[in-house]
C-alpha cells in the first residue's frame, strides 16, 4: 500500500461542511461500501469533489447503489436526510421507478444520462410534491474500465418551471385583455384561461355583484360547469360575502371538509388550500368581485404561489372591468346616435306625411263645401265639422314643419321693420270676439314704439297668436291682456291672464317640446304640447327672450323682450318693409279657440277660406256682386277676388281699367310688358289685361313670354288693341292670347269677357290646379328643366331643400346652388358630371354635394325623367330630389368609424394611438389644426400632441388654450364648438387623466351639424383604443419581465452589455437568447442563439436549449464540443431543430476567442481604427439537422478596445432586403460608436437599426469591448498603492496603451489615490476607496471615489498636494473633481495617442 | 505593507556622489527615499540621484527633489520623462534621460 492509502479520512475527504464530517466519521469499513482505502482511485475522487463542491451532487456505488451526496444536497432531500451509504432504492422509494432503471443502465452501458426538467413527485416535506430535475448520472471507472459507481449533477429546476409556467398562465390571461364585449365574455374568457392552467389552478371561480340585486352571482368556473357544494354539516362553503365586504383575501385551508374534494388539475391530487380574492373595481371603486383559486396540492401555498394568485385575480378584474367598461362607452355611444338619428327622422317625415293626406283631404272638401251650399243644414253641419278639424291639423303640422326647419336650420325668416304696436293689436283683435265670448274681458294696450322692430311678420303672428289661444283656453273668468311697451332698451310684449296658473314645480318645463302640463283645468283636453316650445324658438331666432311668471289660481304673465335695430339679425334674411296684413295663418288659431267655447249663432262665424291656397286664388275665389251672374256662390270681399293683372302704358287707361274691374277683383297694374312678366311669374295673377302696343315689351311678346314659361304658361290673357280687323286679333290668338278686344269696349263686354275668360281658365286649370297642389305638397323637392337644362319650375320642398325659391326661376346652368371651383373643386366636378348625365340621359339617378342658399353645404339625391312637352314638342326633366345629407353623413360616420378602428387597432401604445387618431380625424375633416391635449391627474402642464409629435402648451396661442380648457368642462365624449377660434373638440377618459381633442376646420368646410356627434362617436372609439394600448403597454411589460426572467444571467461579467426586446408587433416574446457563463478557469462562456417560431412555445424550447447549453459549456472542453453536444440534446426536443447559435469561450485576459457558429449570423468585431471584420469561421449548420457530426471551431484574439457585437438575426433582417446589407449596416453602426461607452452603444444599436414601426422579430444582443472596466476596491491605506498600481498598470498593458502614456495614467491614477488615503484617514481611518477604469476604442476614462472630502489644494501649506493635481491636469486630458456629502469623485478622461 | 523600494549610496570614480534607487516611490516610502536623499546631499556639490531603475515616482518623491534641486543631478529613465518635464522639475535641476 502506498503511502497515499494510508491517509487519514481527514485528509482524504477534507472540508468543513457537515457532510464532510459525517463521511470522516462514518464507519465505512463496516459497511457493504468497505473502507475508503479499498476503494477505486476514480471513487475517491469523485466522493471528494463531491464534498467539496457547492453544486448539489451524488456519488453512487455499484452494485446496490449506495450513495453519498454533499450539503448543497441536503435541501432536496428534505426529511430524508440522515441516508449516508444507504441504498437508493431504500431512500428514494417513491421515485426508484424512475432513476433506478436509469442508474443501471448507467452501470451497465458505461454511458452517462441527461434529464432536462423531469417531472418527479417526491414526498419530502410531508405532502407530494410537484417537483423539477435538471441532471446527469455519469458513470465512474477504475483505473480497469470498470464501471464502479455513478456521479450525479443534480440541479432542482422546480422554481424555474413552476415560475414559468405561472409567468405563461398570466400572460395568457393578460392576452385576453381588450377582445371581450360583454362581462360575461369576459369570465368565460378567464375560465377558458384559468383551465389551461390547471396545474397551477385546479379549480377557479369567478362570482360577480348582480347590478339588479348586489348579491353575488357565479359568472364562471374552471373546470366549466365545477360547482362543488359544502358537505352538509361542514363548516359552510366560501367567505365570498366577508372578502367582498372587508375587501381583503381569505384563505380557506379545510377543502376537503368543506367540500369533499375539488377538482385537481392536471396534479391529479385534490387541492387542500383555496384562497378567495376581491376583484377590485375600476380605480377607488368597490369590488366588483370575487374568484376562487384553489392552489394546487402539487406546491405548498408559499408566498411566490400567493404573488401569483393576487395576480390572476388582478387580470381578471381588469378584464372584467374592461368589459364593463366598453359596454358602459359603447351604450353611451350608440344612445347619442340613436337620439340624433330618432330626431331628425321624426322631424323630417311625420311634417311631410300628414301634409300630403291633408291637402288630398281638405282639396275634395273644399269643393264640397262650395258645392253643398244648398243643401241640408245638418249635413253643411257635419261637413263644417270635418273642415275645421282639418284647419286644425293642418295647423299642428305646420307648427311641426316650422320646428323642423328651425331645427334643420330652413326657416326662411324674412325679417323687416314692422310698427309693432299696430301689427301687435291687429293680430290681438282677431282674437277679441272669441274673448268676448268667452266672456273675458279684452284689454289691449299698444302705444306706439320709439322706433320699428324688424320682424318675420308669420313668425310673430305665430307668438302672439299661440300666447292669446294659450291664454283664453285656461282662463275662466276675469280678463286677458296684451300689453306692449318699451323696458331697457328693448320691446316688450307682455300677455296676461287671471286664469288657472301654472304649478311652480311645472315652471322649469313650460317651454320644453312635447311637455303638458298635466291635470289642469282647461277648455280643451286638446293640445300637442309644442305650442309654447314654438314661440319660444321663435322668439329666439328674432334674438329676444320669453319668460313666464305665474301664481298658481291667480293667472300667468308671458314676457316677450325683442331687441330693436337689426344688428343681431342675419344680413342676408333683412327685408324692406312689404304690405301688412295678417294673414290665413290667423284664421286656424281662432277657428280652434271658438270650438272650445259655446256656439251662440253661425252666423257670427269669420269667413273662412283655405289657408293653404294662397298661391292658386283660382279655386275658389269671385266678387260678391258678380256672384249671381258668374252663377258661383262665392263669397268674401274684392280681397279675396281673384287677381288681375292690367298691363298698359298709358295712365289713364291704366285707372280706368282699374276702376272698372276693381270692385270684383284684386287689380295689379303696371306700365308694360317686362313689368307685368315680372309680376305674373311670382304666381299671383289668374288674369292678364295687357293693351298690345307698349314700350319695351308689347302685348304679343308678353303673351309669348308667359306661354313659355311653365309657371305662367296657363294665366289666361286678354288683349287690348286699337287695331282693329280679322288679321289683328288672329295674329294675337295665334300668339297664345286668350282673347282679343278692340279699343274702343263698353265696359259690359270688358267685364264679361274677363269673367269668362277667367271662369274658362278655372275649368281649364282645374287640373293643372290639382297638379300644381300634389307638386306643392310632394314630400320630395320637384323640378323641371327645359331643353337648355335651366331649372324652369320647383315646389316648396325644394325651396326648404336648397334655400332657392321660386322667385329666382328660371335658374340656368350653373346653378347657385353648384360648389364654387375655388372652394371645392371635387365637388364642383361632381355636380358637373350629374348635369351632364341630367341632359344626356333620358333617365337616371344620381347624388351630388351642393350648397344651400345660406352657405351649408347638403348632399342630395336626384332622380329624373325626360317628358315632351304636350303642347311644344320640348324635351323637359322632370325629376326630384331628396335631401340625403343625413344618411350621406351616416354612411361617412361608418365609413370614418371603420378607418379610425382600423388606424387604432395598429397603434401599439397610448401615444401611438393618439396619434393614429389625430391622424384620422385630421384626414377626415381636412382640418387646419388638430391636437390632443392630454391633462394627467397629478396637475402639472398639459402634454400636447400635434399630428407631427410634441408641442409645448404655452406655445399655444391664448385663445386656442382658452378654448382647449373650455373642453374640461363638458362632460365626457359631450362635443363642444367654440365660435372664436372656430373650432370643434370634445373630452375622454384617457388612462392617466383626461385628453380633449381639439379641431379647427378648413375655412372653406366649416363644421356641420352632424359633426359633433360624430366626433362624439369617434372620440368613444378613441378611448375604447386607449384603454386597450394602455393595457398592451401593460402586456408589454408582462412580457419583457417575462422574457428577461427566462433570460438571464443576473449579474453580466464586466465588459459585456445584452439587450432583448420583443418583437413589437405583435407583441410577442420568442426564442432568441444570449448568455453569459463564467467558467471555473476564469474564461467565460458566450452564447447567442435564435429558436425557430415564436411566442410561448419558442420561449419554452429556448429555455431549455439556454440551460442545456449553460451546463454543457461548464462540461465540455470547447465551443465545437459544446455544439455537438446541444446537437443531440436538441434532437430531443421538439422545436429545437434548425436553431442557430454562437458559442464561443473568450478569455477576458487575452481577448483569445475561440467559437463556433450553429448557422449563426456572423458575428462582427469592430477595431479601435473603425475597421470591421466579421467572425465567420467555425461555421456549420444549425442544430440537430446532422447530429454526431463533428463542428469545426476557429479562433481569433479580440484586439486591444476593438468590440464585438454578438446578434440574432432579428437585429439585421428586413424583408426585401439581402442580410447582408444588414450585417453592413449593423457593422456601420458598431464601428461609428465604438468611441461610446458600451451601454450607450447598446442602446444606440436598439435604435439606428430599428425599422419603421418596431423591430418585427424578437432581438437579442450581446457586446463585448476588450478589456472590460476594471474595478479595484481598497481600504485606504497608502500600503496598498503597489498593488492597486500593479492592477492598473496590467490591465493598461491590456488596453495596449503606449508606455509612456501609460505611466502618465499611472502617475494620475496614483495621485488620485494618494488624495484619497489622505482623505480616508483623516475622516474615516479604513474607508473604501474605489478605482475605476473604463475603455473606448480612443479613450481612457478613470474615476477614483472616496468617502472623505477634497482637500482644496493650498500650495503654502502643502504644496506636494497641490503638485499633485497639477500632474492630474497635466496627464490627463479632463479632470473634474466632484466633492459631495457622501466623499469625493475624482472623474479623469484622456484620449488615446500613437 | 509598504512599495517595493532599494536604495544604494556610493561615489562615482570622479568622486561624486551617487543614490541609486530602484524600484517604486510613491507616499508609502516617500520619507525613507526623503531621508536618503537628505543624507546623501554633500557639503558642497551636486548628488547624483540615479532613478535608472525606478518604475513609478508621483508627487511624494517629487517633493523631496524639488526640496534639493539645487544640490542634485538627476538621472531618470524615459518612462519618468513626462512626469518629470510636467512637473517643472526639469527646469530647476539637470535631468540626464538614461
Amino acid at each position: 500500500m502506498s503511502a497515499e492509502h494510508t491517509e487519514s479520512p481527514g485528509r482524504l475527504f477534507p472540508g468543513k461542511g457537515e457532510m464532510a464530517r459525517r463521511v470522516r466519521d462514518y464507519p465505512w469499513a463496516a459497511s457493504p461500501v468497505g473502507d475508503p482505502a479499498s476503494w477505486p482511485e476514480s471513487m475517491r475522487t469523485a466522493l471528494r469533489i463531491c464534498l467539496t463542491s457547492r453544486f448539489p451532487m451524488i456519488v453512487w456505488w455499484a452494485p446496490d447503489l449506495r450513495f453519498a451526496y454533499n450539503d448543497a444536497y441536503l435541501p432536496l432531500l428534505g426529511t430524508k436526510h440522515p441516508a449516508l451509504a444507504r441504498p437508493g432504492a431504500e431512500v428514494w422509494g417513491d421515485i426508484w421507478h424512475i432513476v433506478g432503471p436509469m442508474l443501471e443502465s448507467v452501470l451497465e452501458t458505461g454511458e452517462a444520462t441527461w434529464s432536462e426538467d423531469l417531472l418527479l413527485p417526491m414526498d419530502r416535506h410531508g405532502y407530494w410534491e410537484e417537483t423539477y430535475w435538471t441532471y446527469s448520472y455519469s458513470p465512474i471507472h477504475d483505473d480497469c474500465g470498470t464501471v464502479r459507481g455513478a456521479f450525479t449533477a443534480v440541479n432542482e429546476t422546480t422554481e424555474r418551471v413552476v415560475g414559468e409556467r405561472r409567468l405563461a398562465a398570466l400572460q395568457d390571461l393578460g392576452a385576453q385583455a381588450g377582445t371581450a364585449r360583454t362581462v360575461g365574455e369576459a369570465c368565460g374568457l378567464v375560465a377558458a384561461a384559468l383551465e389551461r392552467a390547471s396545474a397551477d389552478v385546479p379549480y377557479a371561480a369567478v362570482h360577480l355583484r348582480s347590478p339588479d340585486t348586489g348579491g353575488l352571482v357565479l359568472a364562471a368556473s374552471s373546470p366549466a360547469g365545477a360547482d362543488p357544494v359544502p358537505l352538509p354539516g361542514g363548516p359552510g362553503g366560501w367567505p365570498l360575502e366577508e372578502v367582498l365586504r372587508t375587501g381583503r383575501a381569505a384563505t380557506v385551508g379545510d377543502l376537503a371538509a368543506r367540500f369533499g374534494e375539488l377538482p385537481g388539475g392536471s396534479w391529479g391530487r385534490p387541492p387542500a388550500e383555496a384562497v378567495v380574492l376581491p376583484l377590485p373595481g375600476e380605480t377607488g371603486a368597490e369590488p366588483v368581485g370575487v374568484i376562487v383559486l384553489a392552489a394546487s396540492a402539487g406546491r405548498a401555498l408559499d408566498e411566490a404561489y400567493r404573488t401569483f394568485l393576487d395576480l390572476v385575480a388582478q387580470h381578471t378584474a381588469a378584464l372584467v372591468n374592461g368589459a364593463v367598461a366598453y359596454q358602459v362607452q359603447q351604450h353611451r355611444a350608440e344612445e347619442l346616435a340613436e337620439l340624433d338619428r330618432a330626431k331628425t327622422a321624426f322631424f323630417s317625415n311625420i311634417s311631410h306625411e300628414f301634409r300630403t293626406p291633408l291637402t288630398l283631404i281638405m282639396g275634395p272638401l273644399e269643393e264640397l263645401r262650395a258645392e253643398l251650399s244648398g243643401f241640408d243644414e245638418h249635413v253643411r253641419e257635419q261637413v263644417e265639422v270635418i273642415h275645421r278639424n282639418g284647419l286644425r291639423m293642418g295647423r299642428l303640422v305646420t307648427t311641426l314643419l316650422d320646428f323642423s326647419r328651425i331645427e334643420a336650420g330652413r326657416m326662411q325668416a324674412r325679417y323687416e321693420p314692422v310698427d309693432l304696436s299696430v301689427f301687435t293689436a291687429e293680430l290681438a283683435s282677431v282674437f277679441r270676439s272669441a274673448v268676448e265670448r268667452a266672456g273675458l274681458a279684452f284689454e289691449v294696450d299698444c302705444p306706439p314704439l320709439p322706433q320699428p322692430v324688424h320682424l318675420d311678420r308669420g313668425m310673430w303672428e305665430k307668438v302672439v297668436l299661440n300666447l292669446l289661444s294659450n291664454a283664453l283656453k285656461f282662463t275662466f273668468d276675469g280678463a286677458i291682456r296684451v300689453a306692449l311697451g318699451t323696458e331697457d332698451g328693448q320691446a316688450v310684449l307682455r300677455v296676461s291672464d287671471t286664469g288657472t296658473g301654472i304649478a311652480a314645480e311645472e315652471m322649469p318645463r313650460l317651454f320644453e317640446r312635447f311637455h303638458r302640463i298635466p291635470n289642469v283645468r282647461s277648455r280643451s283636453e286638446e293640445g300637442s304640447g309644442i305650442g309654447l316650445a314654438l314661440v319660444q324658438e321663435l322668439v329666439g331666432l328674432h334674438g329676444g327672450t320669453i319668460t313666464a311668471d305665474s301664481v298658481e289660481g291667480a293667472g300667468t304673465v308671458f314676457t316677450v323682450r325683442l331687441p330693436f335695430g337689426h344688428a343681431h339679425l342675419p344680413a342676408d334674411r333683412l327685408a324692406e318693409p312689404g304690405p301688412a296684413a295678417v294673414s290665413a295663418t290667423a284664421e286656424p288659431f281662432v277657428q280652434e279657440a271658438l270650438r272650445w267655447l259655446p256656439r251662440p249663432s253661425a252666423a257670427q262665424e269669420p269667413p273662412e277660406g283655405p289657408p293653404w291656397a294662397g298661391r292658386h286664388p283660382q279655386e275658389g275665389d269671385g266678387g260678391p256682386d258678380g256672384a249671381a251672374q258668374d252663377g258661383t256662390a262665392r263669397d268674401g270681399g274684392a280681397r279675396q277676388g281673384a287677381r288681375v293683372l292690367v298691363a298698359d302704358d298709358n295712365a289713364d287707361m291704366r285707372e280706368y281699367l282699374a276702376r272698372l274691374l276693381e270692385p270684383r277683383y284684386r287689380v295689379t297694374a303696371v306700365p308694360d310688358g317686362l313689368a307685368a312678366l315680372a309680376e305674373a311669374r311670382l304666381g299671383r295673377t289668374d288674369l292678364v289685361v295687357s293693351d298690345v302696343m307698349m314700350p319695351g315689351m308689347g302685348g304679343l311678346e308678353l303673351v309669348a313670354a308667359l306661354r313659355a314659361d311653365p309657371r305662367t304658361a296657363g294665366i289666361p290673357v286678354l288683349l287690348l288693341s286699337a287695331r282693329a280687323g280679322e288679321e289683328a286679333s288672329i295674329e294675337g290668338l295665334e300668339a297664345g292670347a286668350d282673347d282679343y278686344l278692340v279699343k274702343p269696349f263698353s265696359a259690359q263686354d270688358l267685364l264679361a269677357r274677363v269673367r269668362t275668360n277667367l271662369e274658362l281658365a278655372r275649368v281649364r286649370n282645374h287640373h293643372a290646379g290639382w297638379r300644381a297642389a300634389m307638386v306643392a305638397s310632394l314630400q320630395e323637392g320637384f323640378f323641371v328643366c327645359d331643353s337648355d337644362g335651366a331649372v324652369v319650375e320647383i315646389n316648396t320642398a325644394f325651396t326648404d331643400i336648397l334655400g332657392y325659391g321660386p322667385e329666382g326661376l328660371p335658374y340656368p346652368p350653373q346653378y347657385p346652388w353648384w360648389p364654387a371651383p375655388s372652394v371645392d373643386p371635387e365637388a364642383h366636378e361632381r355636380a358637373g358630371e350629374a348635369y351632364a348625365q341630367l341632359m344626356g340621359d333620358r333617365r337616371g339617378s344620381f347624388t351630388v354635394p351642393v350648397l344651400h342658399r345660406d352657405g351649408h353645404r347638403i348632399w342630395v339625391a336626384a332622380t329624373f325623367s325626360t317628358v315632351e312637352d304636350p303642347e311644344t314638342g320640348e324635351q323637359m326633366r322632370v325629376g326630384t330630389v331628396r335631401d340625403v345629407t343625413a344618411e350621406r353623413f351616416a354612411a361617412q360616420r361608418e365609413a370614418a368609424l371603420t378607418a379610425m378602428s382600423v388606424r387604432l387597432s395598429q397603434a401599439s401604445s397610448v401615444p401611438d394611438a393618439v396619434r393614429a387618431a389625430l391622424d384620422a380625424l385630421g384626414g377626415l375633416w381636412h382640418t387646419r389644426s388638430v391636437l390632443a391635449v392630454t391633462w394627467r391627474g397629478g396637475g402639472g402642464e398639459p402634454a400636447v400632441t400635434g399630428p407631427d409629435g410634441g408641442l409645448r402648451w404655452q406655445d399655444l396661442p391664448e385663445q386656442r388654450r382658452r378654448a382647449v380648457e373650455a373642453l374640461r368642462g363638458h362632460p365626457p365624449l359631450h362635443p363642444a364648438a367654440s365660435e372664436d377660434p372656430a373650432g370643434l373638440g370634445v373630452t375622454l377618459d384617457h388612462p392617466e387623466g383626461l385628453l380633449s381633442l381639439w379641431l379647427e376646420p378648413d375655412p372653406a368646410r366649416p363644421f356641420g351639424d352632424e359633426d359633433p356627434t360624430l366626433l362624439g362617436l369617434l372620440a368613444g372609439h378613441l378611448g375604447q383604443a386607449l384603454r386597450r394600448a394602455h393595457q398592451t403597454d401593460q402586456q408589454r411589460e408582462v412580457a419583457l419581465t417575462l422574457q428577461r426572467a427566462i433570460l438571464g444571467p443576473d449579474r453580466l461579467p464586466s465588459g459585456f452589455a445584452v439587450r432583448y426586446e420583443p418583437a413589437t408587433r405583435p407583441l410577442e416574446v420568442g426564442g432568441d437568447w444570449y448568455d453569459t457563463v463564467e467558467l471555473p478557469d476564469g474564461r467565460i462562456g458566450i452564447v447567442v442563439g435564435d429558436c425557430v417560431g415564436r411566442g410561448l412555445s419558442a420561449a419554452t424550447v429556448m429555455g431549455q436549449l439556454r440551460s442545456a447549453c449553460r451546463a454543457l459549456l461548464l462540461q465540455a472542453s470547447g465551443p465545437a464540443e459544446t455544439l455537438t453536444s446541444l446537437d443531440r440534446f436538441a434532437a430531443l426536443v421538439p422545436g429545437a431543430l434548425c436553431t442557430t447559435v454562437f458559442c464561443g469561450i473568450l478569455d477576458p485576459g487575452s481577448g483569445r476567442l475561440v467559437y463556433s457558429s450553429a448557422g449563426h449570423p456572423p458575428g462582427i468585431l469592430a477595431h479601435p481604427d473603425g475597421r470591421t471584420e466579421l467572425l465567420e469561421g467555425g461555421r456549420s449548420t444549425p442544430l440537430a439537422v446532422r447530429p454526431g457530426h463533428p463542428r469545426p471551431e476557429a479562433e481569433r484574439t479580440v484586439p486591444a478596445r476593438s468590440t464585438l457585437l454578438l446578434y440574432t438575426d432579428g437585429l439585421v433582417e428586413r424583408r426585401r432586403r439581402p442580410l447582408t446589407a444588414g450585417v453592413d449596416q449593423a457593422a456601420a453602426a458598431v464601428g461609428g460608436g465604438r468611441g461610446a461607452p458600451l451601454e450607450e452603444l447598446a442602446v444606440r444599436l436598439m435604435e439606428r437599426l430599428a425599422p419603421e414601426g418596431g423591430y418585427d422579430d424578437d432581438v437579442a444582443f450581446l457586446l463585448y469591448r476588450h478589456p472590460g472596466p476594471l474595478e479595484v476596491s481598497f481600504p485606504a491605506e497608502s500600503g496598498r498603492l503597489a498593488q492597486v498600481r500593479g492592477a492598473l498598470r496590467e490591465w493598461l498593458a491590456r488596453c495596449d496603451l503606449p508606455p509612456r502614456q501609460a505611466q502618465g495614467v499611472l502617475v494620475a491614477a496614483g495621485e488620485a489615490c494618494a488624495n484619497a488615503i489622505e482623505h480616508g484617514h483623516r475622516d474615516h481611518p479604513g474607508q473604501q476607496v474605489r478605482l475605476t477604469a473604463t475603455a473606448t476604442a480612443d479613450g481612457l476614462r478613470l474615476t477614483v471615489a472616496d468617502s472623505g472630502r477634497w482637500k482644496t489644494p493650498d500650495p503654502g501649506s502643502n504644496a506636494h498636494r497641490g503638485r499633485g493635481l497639477t500632474l492630474m491636469r497635466a496627464l490627463m486630458q479632463q479632470v473634474t473633481i466632484d466633492t459631495g456629502d457622501g466623499g469625493t469623485t475624482v472623474d479623469m478622461q484622456t484620449r488615446i495617442g500613437r | 505593507m509598504t512599495t517595493r523600494l532599494r536604495l544604494d549610496t556610493g561615489r562615482r570614480p570622479d568622486g561624486t556622489p551617487v543614490l541609486t534607487a530602484a524600484g517604486e516611490i510613491d507616499m508609502s516610502n516617500a520619507g525613507e527615499f526623503t531621508a536618503a536623499v537628505a543624507g546623501a546631499v554633500p557639503a558642497s556639490g551636486r548628488l547624483v540621484v540615479d532613478l535608472t531603475a525606478v518604475e513609478y515616482l508621483d508627487s511624494a518623491g517629487l517633493i523631496t527633489l524639488f526640496t534639493h534641486a539645487e544640490r542634485i543631478h538627476l538621472v531618470a529613465p524615459a518612462l519618468l520623462g513626462p512626469v518629470l518635464t510636467v512637473s517643472g522639475l526639469t527646469e530647476l535641476t539637470t535631468v540626464d534621460i538614461a
